[in-house]
């Protein structure tokens, strides 16, 4: 009985909180309400259907989130989707196994992370110039790997690589899904529990301040830059699993997906602030509202009106409530 | 220091988005060895990914080699969007071009960068989408009347199963995008008067995983029927239709090695294949027509569809 | 006695200027180093390269006899070595624990243990008597409290060398007492502490010995008992000061600003008080009695609740900053980086900042001659030291920063002009400099009230002394007439809420 105690109070104290239950509220309310409106909203198989939808953009929050909370953005990260999805496909599709063209796509991600990281702190250059440039880089590179074509079908050998990241089920739950969750759950451990974790904020809430206390910034940048990279990697690897091939144009516009996620839920563009947990409540809201404006037959302006203030209220949250904590003086 | 290893790497940056712009740039014809005087044509198409666009390129420069007194170049922009294919033909202006080939993304979208052309006497042909603005010739596909044939053969094949009524769900790009537009207004044209209720289209951008996500949820509702108005929005519906191994009929645009697949296993009953090698040749071969002084016989020329399914697709 | 700290032939150079050359310090167990010098003399630069932040260029440097070759602020930690900043470096979105244990947090594999951090900064909090908790949030405390933090971060790391630069600039009397205790205990236990600090009359309560730099080189080293203040001063400034407080005399002129009745928040409270030509009126008061609130609401940068403010008799409505300006009306902040000067502008730019429609036409384009006389006549009728106009607001040193701000009143034609501070954090010659320039405004004419909290240049410079406590203003006294005791007396003049009393807390 203690345990629950001191779990909700050590819940309701966890600074961030706030606006994440705000935002589950709306989630619950968006949920009843297109039930009500469709009941085969809320069929098993549309839960089991939407779980998935929301998946990717989850894995994709995360990485984005780990990079906002340090201060910084990646806008790359759609372009880390196609150029992953280009490469492992195009290998799959000239009969390598499925494990093989996954590490050498995972190798170019993970060059595109490091790229990133080194980019912004040792190159100085802000975070949204150097990501729009290696955006651009991880783009040609999606397009040139299979001269200029989007490849052809993955083949019968990666049957098994896309019941892995697609089409299988795990005690009755789409694989993508628990991917997303276990994903989830290792990064959310990192960021709350671990030395690095906490460098990630503090990074993001005095830069300064951090390297002043012997924290390693570049180490730090190019890890969050790295674990971005990575999880747009794991969301290529899904999309070539459902689609059985590789596109070219794969994720594009997906790093905006990833950033409205992340704010929703309560991440805070200036850094210094946010729970992953708000991640996945804001990719669930993202997805949604997708899925259940189909249902309920809403015309796309309703659908791009509602996305719209949806972000606009949550970014004036972010906002508004975080000019408290940057403004140092307070008299009292 | 700082400012020197700053301005490096944006250096760096830059030149490397130059390098992939310009390596985007498919067809570089090279300059002939005759002394004779080359045409240079270019051809701006929407984006550079969609195949339907890389089969118009493959066409055009298949035309221009056998003609010999072309030199023929592809641009366009990474994405759709009017200001950069905007740009796109301002650069071909100042690169001196004799003719463009335009896929123009929108009938008023680039009318301001089409005077300039026309004022420098530059000859300017529409290949896929027209803009409102003269222009020597127009290939394009009919879209509303291949939509309507896609309509008209859904139709037949629901009423052989014997299937009356019910929800039929369209996907398609974006609703700024004419080609499926018209292709759905054609589409809806065939289904006037029937039994079946058309709901509202999903807009996914072509991007086939997201496509495959509107599919499944329109799988989810029951629906009867299905088309997707473009390639991406295809391959989308077959696989949803394929991943739940459901009976229900669906018809596509555009051709792809998927799409052939999805076609030869019955996932899809057919494809309203466009003639994008057609356009491409044509244009090139209209264009030196006008540049050597000629007059053209029409001024819109259909390329048409043609409607493949299993029996004939390759 | 054991020498801690050997400092030998220090030089470094940052782009464009010799910051130090060929600095030396010696530093003992147990003992309380003052570092003196003017803004700029090297004294962070020099503490930084102990502290790991800046490299040495030359110069050799042992700790504990051992010769050091380079040193990061993570190995100077190592060494026993640790700064308390005078610019806070805390993390705002961070507890105070977490900002505490920032770099050298307590975990068992991998997994923080937060709770025993949180336990071992409570009992540094609890052992300093300052009312924080471990589990505060640092963006939401008070700048004194913060800078407490900072003291105690120092403080938790069982360093044997503290650097100690201006700890006290945002403290009030009760918290500097706490940290004399501390420093007291910490010298009894053997640890070393360089104190850095512009205010003088602080160091006899603590301090042992004195070294001096003068512009980047060492002047001297001496016992603090063997030398007096004169002395300090005037080898820190090369010359003799002879009036710290330089006061004109002249007869006050007539009424220029009637404050009536003003209410802004809960600490302006049924303000009254007049303004007249041609004198000098300072502020008094603790730390949130509502100085700075005070001249916030007269700006217009708070918004009043009520009250009259008259300007020569005229209502005035501000109820912006712009309104203010119109009227003649001006502020120099408290903090002049944030809120005074716009630091990655041009020193041009920021004088002009607030008198574009002067030099400008009816068209908005500005008349570059016009500007340029502007500014020639500011810098030089200010003396602000500079290389450029085109230089950064931020690379001028905090007196020629302050003079800035002042230059961009200065140049239109003011009737009141308020200051905040105005000498925070600037050297002794910089702050004579200021007060000739508060008595030029005085003498032209202008009504000049300033808010501080240092008593003796309120006792200084000031004609009148209005005294403020908890948001209201208990005393208006004629600076002649008073003293330290009494201003002291008004300003703790607390009202007991439930008697509706004045009472005085002892």
């Amino acid at each position: 009985m203690g345990y629950i105690k001191n779990s909700i109070h050590r819940i309701r104290n966890t600074r961030g909180i706030g606006q994440v239950i705000t935002v589950t509220f709306g989630l619950v309310i968006m949920l009843i309400a297109f039930s009500f409106i469709n009941p085969v909203f809320f069929s098993q198989r549309n839960v089991n259907n939407l779980l998935r939808q929301i998946a990717p953009i989850l894995l994709i929050g995360i990485g984005q989130s780990y990079v906002l909370i340090t201060g910084n953005i990646d806008l790359s990260i759609g372009s880390v989707i196609g150029m992953s999805a280009m490469v492992s496909a195009t290998l799959m599709s000239h009969n390598v196994a499925p494990i093989v063209a996954m590490l050498v796509a995972l190798s170019g991600a993970l060059f595109i992370g490091f790229l990133n990281g080194f980019l912004v702190v040792k190159g100085k250059l802000p975070p949204f110039i150097a990501t729009l440039g290696t955006m651009t880089i991880a783009r040609g590179i999606a397009q040139i790997v299979n001269g200029n074509y989007n490849t052809n079908s993955i083949g019968e050998h990666a049957q098994g690589f896309r019941e892995f990241f697609y089409y299988g089920k795990t005690f009755g739950i789409y694989n993508t899904v628990v991917i997303a969750i276990v994903v989830w759950f290792i990064f959310n451990f990192v960021l709350r529990r671990t030395r690095i974790g906490r460098y990630i904020y503090a990074i993001g809430s005095n830069v300064e301040a951090s390297r002043l206390s012997g924290i390693n910034v570049l180490s730090t940048t190019v890890v969050v830059y790295v674990v971005s990279a990575l999880c747009a990697s794991l969301v290529g690897f899904i999309q070539v699993g459902s689609a059985g091939m590789g596109a070219m144009d794969a994720g594009n516009g997906y790093e905006m997906f990833a950033v409205a996620a992340s704010v929703i839920g309560g991440v805070s563009t200036l850094g210094g602030q946010g729970l992953l947990v708000g991640t996945v409540i804001g990719a669930a809201i993202w997805a949604v509202l997708e899925n259940g404006l189909q249902f309920a037959g809403a015309p796309i302006a309703i659908r791009n009106i509602v996305i719209g203030i949806i972000v606009i209220v949550s970014v004036l949250l972010d906002v508004v409530l975080r000019r408290r904590t940057t403004k140092a003086s307070i008299k009292n | 220091m700082k400012l020197n290893i700053k301005k490096l790497l944006a250096l760096l940056i830059v030149s490397l988005l130059v390098l992939v712009g310009c390596g985007s740039n498919g067809g570089d014809t090279p300059s002939g060895e005759n002394g004779d005087e080359k045409y240079l044509i270019y051809l701006i198409t929407m984006d550079q990914m969609d195949q339907h666009w890389v089969n118009l390129s493959k066409g055009a420069e298949a035309a221009a080699n056998e003609l010999g007194n072309v030199e023929f170049k592809w641009v366009a922009p990474d994405v759709k969007d009017d200001a950069k294919q905007i740009e796109a033909i301002n650069n071909a202006i100042s690169a001196g071009a004799d003719a463009i080939l335009l896929a123009a993304n929108g009938p008023d979208a680039v009318t301001s960068a089409l005077q300039e052309a026309q004022a420098e006497g530059i000859k300017i042909l529409y290949v896929d989408s027209p803009a409102n603005f003269p222009a020597e010739q127009t290939l394009a596909t009919d879209n509303k009347a291949a939509g309507k044939t896609a309509g008209e053969e859904l139709i037949a094949a629901l009423t052989a199963k014997g299937v009356t009524e019910g929800d039929i769900g369209i996907i398609s790009t974006n609703p700024s995008t004419d080609s499926t537009n018209n292709r759905i207004a054609g589409f809806l044209e065939a289904f006037e008067g029937t039994g079946y209720t058309v709901l509202e289209p999903q807009y996914r951008d072509g991007d086939p995983v997201r496509s495959q996500d509107a599919a499944q949820n329109f799988l989810t509702s029951g629906v009867v029927g299905l088309f997707g108005a473009n390639e991406g929005s295809t391959v989308g519906v077959g696989n949803a239709i394929a991943a739940e191994s459901s009976e229900v009929i669906a018809v596509g645009f555009d051709y792809s090695d998927n799409i052939k697949e999805l076609l030869l296993d019955g996932t899809l009953l057919a494809s309203m294949v466009q003639n994008p090698e057609v356009m491409g040749s044509e244009g090139i071969k209209s264009a030196v027509k006008i540049l050597k002084g000629e007059t053209l016989d029409v001024e819109v020329f259909d390329t048409g569809v043609t409607v493949t399914t299993k029996e004939n697709a390759q | 006695m054991t020498r801690v700290v050997k400092m030998r032939n220090i030089h470094k150079s940052f782009p464009g200027v010799h910051a130090l050359k060929g600095v030396s310090l010696n530093l003992y167990e147990g003992e309380v180093m003052a570092l003196l010098g003017e803004n700029g003399a090297g004294k962070s630069t020099l503490m930084k390269i102990l502290g790991g932040v800046h490299q040495r260029d030359k110069g050799t440097l042992e700790v504990f006899e051992q010769e050091i070759g380079e040193l990061n602020p993570r190995s100077a930690m190592e060494h026993g070595i640790s700064i308390i900043h005078q610019e806070l470096n805390l993390c705002n979105h961070l507890s105070v624990a977490e900002n505490i244990f920032l770099g050298r947090e307590i975990s068992k594999n991998g997994r923080l243990l937060q709770s025993k951090m949180n336990e071992i900064a409570q009992s540094i909090l609890d052992d300093l008597n300052v009312d924080i908790k471990a589990t505060d949030i640092i963006g939401e405390l008070s700048v004194s409290k913060q800078q407490m933090v900072e003291i105690a971060k120092s403080l938790s790391m069982d360093a044997k060398i503290i650097i100690m630069d201006e700890p006290t600039s945002a403290l009030s009397i009760k918290e500097i007492e706490e940290l004399f205790r501390i420093i007291n205990e910490l010298k009894a236990k053997g640890t070393s502490i360089v104190y850095i600090s512009h205010k003088l009359e602080e160091l006899a309560h603590i301090v042992d010995r004195v070294t001096i730099l003068r512009d980047g080189e060492f002047i001297e080293e001496s016992f603090f008992n063997d030398i007096d203040i004169e002395h300090i001063i005037t080898r820190m400034v090369g010359r003799e000061i002879k009036e710290k407080f330089p006061t004109i005399q002249r007869e006050r002129g007539d009424i220029v600003l009637e404050v009536e009745a003003l209410n802004a928040g809960h600490l302006v409270r049924d303000i009254s008080f007049n303004l007249y030509a041609g004198e000098i009126v300072g502020i008094a008061g603790l730390v949130g009695s509502g100085r700075t609130e005070l001249t916030r609401a007269l700006f217009g940068v708070d918004p009043k609740e009520s009250g009259t403010v008259k300007l020569y008799g005229a209502d005035l409505n501000i109820k912006s900053p712009m309104d203010s300006i119109k009227a003649g009306l001006v502020l120099a902040p408290e903090d002049r980086k944030q809120d005074g000067l716009c630091t990655k502008l041009s020193i041009r730019e920021n004088i002009t900042l607030s008198n574009l429609d002067i030099i400008s036409n009816k068209l908005g384009v500005i008349n570059r001659k016009k500007e340029k006389a502007m500014c020639d006549t500011a810098v030089l009728g200010l003396g602000i030291k500079i290389s450029s106009l085109e230089a950064n607001a931020d690379s001028l040193s905090g007196g020629n920063q302050q003079k800035v701000v002042v230059a961009k009143w200065l140049s239109r034609e003011s009737n009141v002009v308020i200051f905040d501070e105005p000498t925070r954090g600037i050297d002794v010659a910089a702050k004579v400099e200021i007060y000739r320039l508060m008595n030029e405004l005085k003498e032209n004419g202008a009504a000049v009230l300033f808010a501080s909290s240092e008593m003796p240049e309120v006792l200084g410079i000031s004609d009148r002394v209005l005294v403020m406590c908890d948001g209201r203003i208990t005393a208006d006294l004629i600076t002649k007439e008073t003293n330290q005791n009494e201003i002291m007396r008004y300003a703790t003049q607390f009202e007991d809420k439930r008697a509706g009393l004045e009472k005085g807390i002892a």
